[in-house]
């Protein structure tokens, strides 16, 4: 690969707040949107086999699913303390909270091992004969469980890097008190995932 | 600001060294793998895209040839439909929706509102990575696995779950597509709004812009949808799931409205940039202000809009509801009325112009031309009564080649003739290119035009073999796209050697007056010595003008 | 063939002429426009040009006429739309059966066939039903045409006005003879229609087994004649040394009795070598597959 060193192309990058809040917002549309079709998607098959989807439902730990809704929720207020610690010029504190993101959101992780294991466990994974001798409805069920709380998963994945990649940063003195825009960014993108757990849980957990 | 990189500029020239030229602290192809200046993204998009376009117009080629007779005439059935699924992957996917916004709207876009770059420019090199990525995951599965994918870019369960061939990675090709290009729409939307010039308000700025504009929304807005119906596609194939495969109480119909959702706002992210390139060459080659500014730009946005809401007319002979037939074939009618309003404003432009016939304009009434032809059509198949008889044959095929190959595919080329001295600083030979226009007109309307005859004796689309019947028109229909093939074969050749050996373009050969006509050509690394102040509505044409240097 | 006679094709054929009409008047008028203006106002002829911002009467009248027109446009399709969904009480109902790569017919009386024949002048009610993946079933003549979708049956209706006989093709991309999936639909007159309903008028010397297979659409997939199309040939398999994949592992198994009934059922538990797995079950009675079998003994 060739030097990167003092490469003048970088030269048109400079910096806009608004500008790239902005762009991180329209990225939340897009992941909305994303989202949103899965939804489409729970709606139609629910719709079709409101008995099924009753019966599968309770199949669903209500428990561990509430604690995860509370890990999350504490987890976004951690993050938006964070972003007022560093505002406050207080570095320390803005870090520590950071790390409390992080550790709430492995929990959540954690919690979500051992609820998918269980579910494997009791043969009530895609294919399992269990599974498949439940009927269309549950298999549609379980289908939209796995993949949609995987894929939410893999954004509290992605999440993470992201605070940590923020939070390096901030460690180094390149985001500061009067230069945090990526900080409340990775702010929005961690509420976002947030709020599509909030939708997520009632519509699995909840509705039976 | 960095003044201390730049090399000599050629001598005989007083102009400053080009982006072409400068240093960019890259040698050799990492100067423009790994640039980040919104020019050369352009060049590299419009070099890869070029390449599958061609890709894609050779299969075309051989997809004619087969049609040419009945029965199997160069290949077999299985050949066949994997050509005709990797055509319209490429032509959609990676020619007409990156198209005219990453070319010439990465090009031309951030100069027109007097920006120095797009917004986020290391994302902006992002999405061409992934462009090319998808691009090679779609390719790749040509070759690996199950063999070819099959079952047309439309990717309809259970079909695409259940072909043995390489579905699932064409899908995810697809999908690392899709993800370019909400890259690129999100940076053009936060660049409109954050980049204008002083004084440039939204009134102010360049009908391409606004067409822009219009797309990036519908880019962020439908497109993951798409994606998102994509990777459930592929989940399904590789884990066995059952989302749209009745056998698990899935619904195909289901897919297809999810599939739609985006594809058809889809064809306005196609169309609506080409709109825009009319736009300004139109008023560029009458020497005037453009008729009906704030009609044309909204009508962007309304196309925009209600596009969303007539997804349905895929699908009148699917199965869905009564209700919702007639709701979406209304919708569908009312979204030609901002179309209608372009149409009558451009041709009301050219009234009491003074009008330079060169190439682009050539372009642009073609454009106009097959752009009403593929139009009416359009709404033809949008009444439901001759949907149903019409769906699914090649009268479809006709009206989208009309307006997506006729509409954008013009508009592309129209606006690669009108921004190529500004690009490369090179003219290219007008009289070739006039040829090179004709042939093109002329084969594209014999291709195309007998597949409506086809299409209305009833002949299917995808059809590897067809019966004895429609004999006449095929062959018609073959014989047409040798003079497309012929044209555009012209073209390029002009256009190489015009970039390899043409005499020098002038800053301003048309004598346009949107901004990137105001620099040199090709431009500065920076663009603009100065960010200039805007005052007058992008179409003012006053005498003074005529030579700005 | 194309012109065909049903309540549907006057609707759809008089929509179509009032939109093209309309079309062409437009398309000619603004392409006669446009080309006038660019030789009327040519640089040469007006050097100057007058810098006309705009017109609101103009943009207004533009956006209205169109409108009226769409909007009628919108009302002659819905109205030539509407009967093809009203079906007449006294229709004659036949069930149509989709799979890769053939339709088949059956009767209230349990009659199969690989055609569908009717009678002339009477509303026939298609119920469409797709065993596999997506069909459509089109006849251009009577300008009907609807999705078959697995799992969820649809229907169409027609009645022919004259006899003949006219083109069925599957609309649907559904795989590699999607081309292929053709056949016919045989308008008669009623009594012979009654004679070919109710007895075996029809009844050729061909083997029960040769038209079980037609009747299927085995022979879609399978020729009789050596030739590999989608699935192997039914020459010589009967009897012979086979290589099939069986719960993932490769194997050689002789064709007998047993191999072939369980090749029919249940396609997907001993997949030939160099097929793809892709033959549906078949559910046949016993007396059916016997026949298949025996009809494959002969086929040396
Ligand atoms: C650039 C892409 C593009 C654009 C802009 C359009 C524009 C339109 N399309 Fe097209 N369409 C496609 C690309 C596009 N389409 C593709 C790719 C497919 C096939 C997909 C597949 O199955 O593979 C398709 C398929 C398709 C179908 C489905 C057919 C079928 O599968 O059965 C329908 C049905 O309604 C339709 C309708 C229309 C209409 C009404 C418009 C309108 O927006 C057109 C409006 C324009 C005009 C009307 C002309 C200009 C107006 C005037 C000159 C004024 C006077 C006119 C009036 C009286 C109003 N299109
Ligand atoms: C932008 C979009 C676009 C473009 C430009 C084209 C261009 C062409 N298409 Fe297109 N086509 C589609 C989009 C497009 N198509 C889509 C979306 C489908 C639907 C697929 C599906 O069903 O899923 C389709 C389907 C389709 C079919 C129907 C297949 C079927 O249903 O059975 C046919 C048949 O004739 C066809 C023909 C052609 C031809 C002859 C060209 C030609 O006009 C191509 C013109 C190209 C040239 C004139 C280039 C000539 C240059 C060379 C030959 C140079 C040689 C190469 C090198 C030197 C490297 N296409
Ligand atoms: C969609 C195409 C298709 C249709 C229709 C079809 N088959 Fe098949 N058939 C195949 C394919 C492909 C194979 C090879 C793969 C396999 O063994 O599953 C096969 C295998 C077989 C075999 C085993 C052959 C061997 O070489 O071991 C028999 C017997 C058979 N089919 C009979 C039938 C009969 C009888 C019918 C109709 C009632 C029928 N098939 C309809 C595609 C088809
Ligand atoms: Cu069945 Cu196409
Ligand atoms: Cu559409």
């Amino acid at each position: 690969m060739s030097d990167h060193s003092a490469s003048p192309a970088h030269a048109h990058v400079h910096r806009d707040d608004t500008g790239s809040k902005l762009g991180m917002w329209f990225f939340i549309f897009t992941e909305i949107l994303l989202f949103g079709a899965l939804f489409i998607v729970y709606s139609v098959y629910r719709f079709k086999n409101q008995d099924a989807f009753h019966a599968a439902a309770l199949n669903l730990d209500t428990v561990i699913g509430t604690i995860n809704t509370v890990i999350l929720l504490v987890s976004s207020a951690t993050i938006a303390m964070a972003i007022s610690a560093l505002q406050q010029k207080n570095k320390r504190l803005a870090i520590i909270l950071m790390i409390a993101t992080l550790a709430l959101a492995g929990g959540f992780l954690v919690n979500k091992y051992f609820e998918w294991g269980a579910k494997f466990h009791h043969g009530l994974y895609p294919g399992a004969e269990h599974l498949v001798s439940l009927g269309p409805g549950q298999n549609q069920f379980f289908f939209l469980y796995f993949f949609m709380t995987g894929l939410h998963a893999f954004h509290v994945i992605v999440g993470m890097g992201f605070i940590i990649f923020v939070m390096r940063q901030v460690m180094r003195d390149q985001l500061t008190f009067d230069n945090y825009t990526r900080l409340e960014n990775a702010g929005l993108y961690w509420h976002l995932v947030d709020l599509i757990w909030i939708y997520l849980f009632p519509l699995f957990y909840l509705i039976h | 600001m960095s003044d201390s990189v730049l090399t000599a500029g050629s001598p005989g020239h007083k102009r400053e060294p080009s982006y072409l030229e400068m240093d960019t602290g890259h040698k050799g192809i990492f100067a423009w793998i790994l640039a980040t200046d919104h020019k050369r993204i352009a060049q590299l998009y419009f070099y890869s895209m070029m390449v599958m376009f061609l890709v894609g117009a050779l299969i075309g080629v051989l997809i004619r040839l087969e049609l040419m007779a009945p029965g199997r005439t160069i290949m077999d059935a299985q050949t066949y439909n994997g050509f005709f699924t990797l055509h319209g992957i490429i032509m959609i996917f990676m020619f007409v929706i990156p198209g005219l916004p990453a070319v010439f709207g990465n090009f031309v876009m951030p100069i027109m509102i007097g920006a120095k770059d797009v917004a986020f420019p290391r994302v902006n090199l992002l999405s061409w990575y992934l462009y090319v990525a998808g691009g090679i995951i779609v390719l790749v599965s040509q070759f690996v696995g199950g063999g070819p994918p099959d079952g047309g870019w439309t990717f309809y369960a259970p079909y695409s779950v259940k072909s043995a061939t390489n579905i699932g990675m064409a899908a995810l090709g697809a999908f690392m597509l899709g993800f370019s290009s909400i890259l690129t729409g999100l940076n053009f939307l936060v660049t409109i709004h954050r980049l204008r010039a002083p004084g440039m308000d939204f009134w102010k700025m360049p009908l391409f812009v606004w067409s822009l504009y219009a797309t990036g929304w519908i880019q962020i807005l439908a497109t993951p949808v798409v994606g998102i119906t994509l990777v459930l596609i592929v989940f399904e194939r590789v884990f066995q799931l059952g989302f749209f495969d009745p056998a698990f109480g899935g619904d195909p119909i289901l897919f297809q409205h999810l599939f739609w959702i985006y594809s058809h706002p889809a064809v306005y992210i196609m169309i609506l940039p080409a709109m825009g390139a009319i736009s300004e060459i139109i008023p560029t080659f009458a020497q005037r202000t453009i008729f009906g500014y704030k009609a044309i730009a909204v009508s962007s946005m309304l196309i925009a809009f209600v596009g969303y809401f007539v997804w349905g007319h895929h699908m009148y002979t699917s199965g869905m509801s009564e209700t919702a037939k007639w709701v979406f074939s209304f919708i569908t009618f009312l979204v030609a009325i901002p179309s209608a309003i372009k149409v009558f404003n451009w041709i009301a432009t050219l009234y009491k112009g003074s009008i330079n016939i060169d190439t682009p304009l050539l372009y642009a009434v073609a454009f106009i031309f097959t752009f009403m032809i593929g139009g009416f059509t359009g709404l033809i198949i949008g009444s439901v009564a001759q949907d149903i008889h019409l769906h699914d044959t090649t009268f479809v095929v006709g009206h989208f080649h009309y307006i997506v190959f006729g509409g954008v595919g013009f508009a592309f080329f129209g606006a690669l003739h009108y921004w190529f001295p500004k690009i490369y600083g090179k003219m290219y030979n007008a009289k070739l290119a006039n040829i090179a226009w004709g042939l093109f007109f002329f084969g594209f309307n014999v291709l195309y035009f007998p597949m409506f005859i086809a299409g209305y004796m009833g002949m299917p689309r995808r059809y590897f073999d067809y019966l004895p019947d429609f004999y006449i028109p095929n062959l018609i229909s073959t014989m047409g796209s040798w003079f497309l093939y012929a044209g555009i074969i012209l073209m390029i050749y002009n256009l190489v050697k015009a970039r390899r050996s043409g005499p020098p373009a002038p800053a301003n050969p048309w004598n346009g007056v949107t901004l990137e006509w105001q620099i040199q050509s090709p431009p500065t690394y920076e663009n603009f010595d100065e960010i200039p102040v805007i005052k007058d509505n992008p179409y003012t044409f006053k005498k003074e003008s005529a030579r700005h240097e | 063939m194309f012109n065909g006679t049903s309540p549907f094709v006057d609707g759809v054929d008089n929509a179509f002429l009032f939109i093209v009409v309309i079309s062409l008047i437009l398309l000619v008028g603004l392409t006669f426009l446009m080309v006038y203006f660019i030789f009327r106002y040519r640089k040469e002829r007006n050097p100057e040009a007058s810098q006309i911002e705009g017109n609101v009467t103009l943009e207004v009248l533009w956006t209205v006429i169109p409108g009226i027109l769409v909007l009628l446009m919108f009302w002659y399709g819905w109205k030539a739309y509407t009967p093809m969904r009203e079906v007449p009480e006294n229709a004659m109902v036949v069930k149509a059966v989709a799979r890769m790569w053939a339709f088949s017919f059956e009767y209230d009386n349990g009659r199969k066939s690989d055609k569908l024949v009717v009678p002339v002048n009477k509303p026939v009610k298609v119920v469409l039903e797709a065993q596999d993946v997506l069909h459509a079933f089109y006849i251009p003549a009577f300008r009907v045409k609807q999705d078959m979708v697995p799992g969820n049956p649809q229907f169409v209706w027609f009645s022919s006005g004259k006899t003949g006989s006219y083109d069925v093709f599957c609309a649907e991309y559904c795989g590699m003879l999607h081309s292929a999936m053709i056949t016919k639909v045989e308008v008669v007159e009623e009594a012979d229609f009654n004679g070919w309903y109710n007895g075996e008028t029809l009844a050729s010397d061909e083997p029960a087994g040769l038209k079980l297979l037609k009747e299927n659409g085995c022979i879609s997939c399978h020729s009789t004649d050596g030739s590999a199309l989608v699935g192997p040939s039914f020459k010589g398999l009967a009897g012979s040394q086979r290589k099939v994949t069986a719960g993932g592992k490769e194997t050689e198994v002789t064709a007998d009795d047993a191999y072939l009934i369980r090749a029919i059922r249940e396609p997907s538990a001993e997949v030939a070598k160099d097929f793809p797995p892709i033959m549906q079950p078949y559910s046949l009675t016993d007396e059916q597959i016997a026949a298949i079998t025996d009809f494959l003994k002969t086929l040396r």
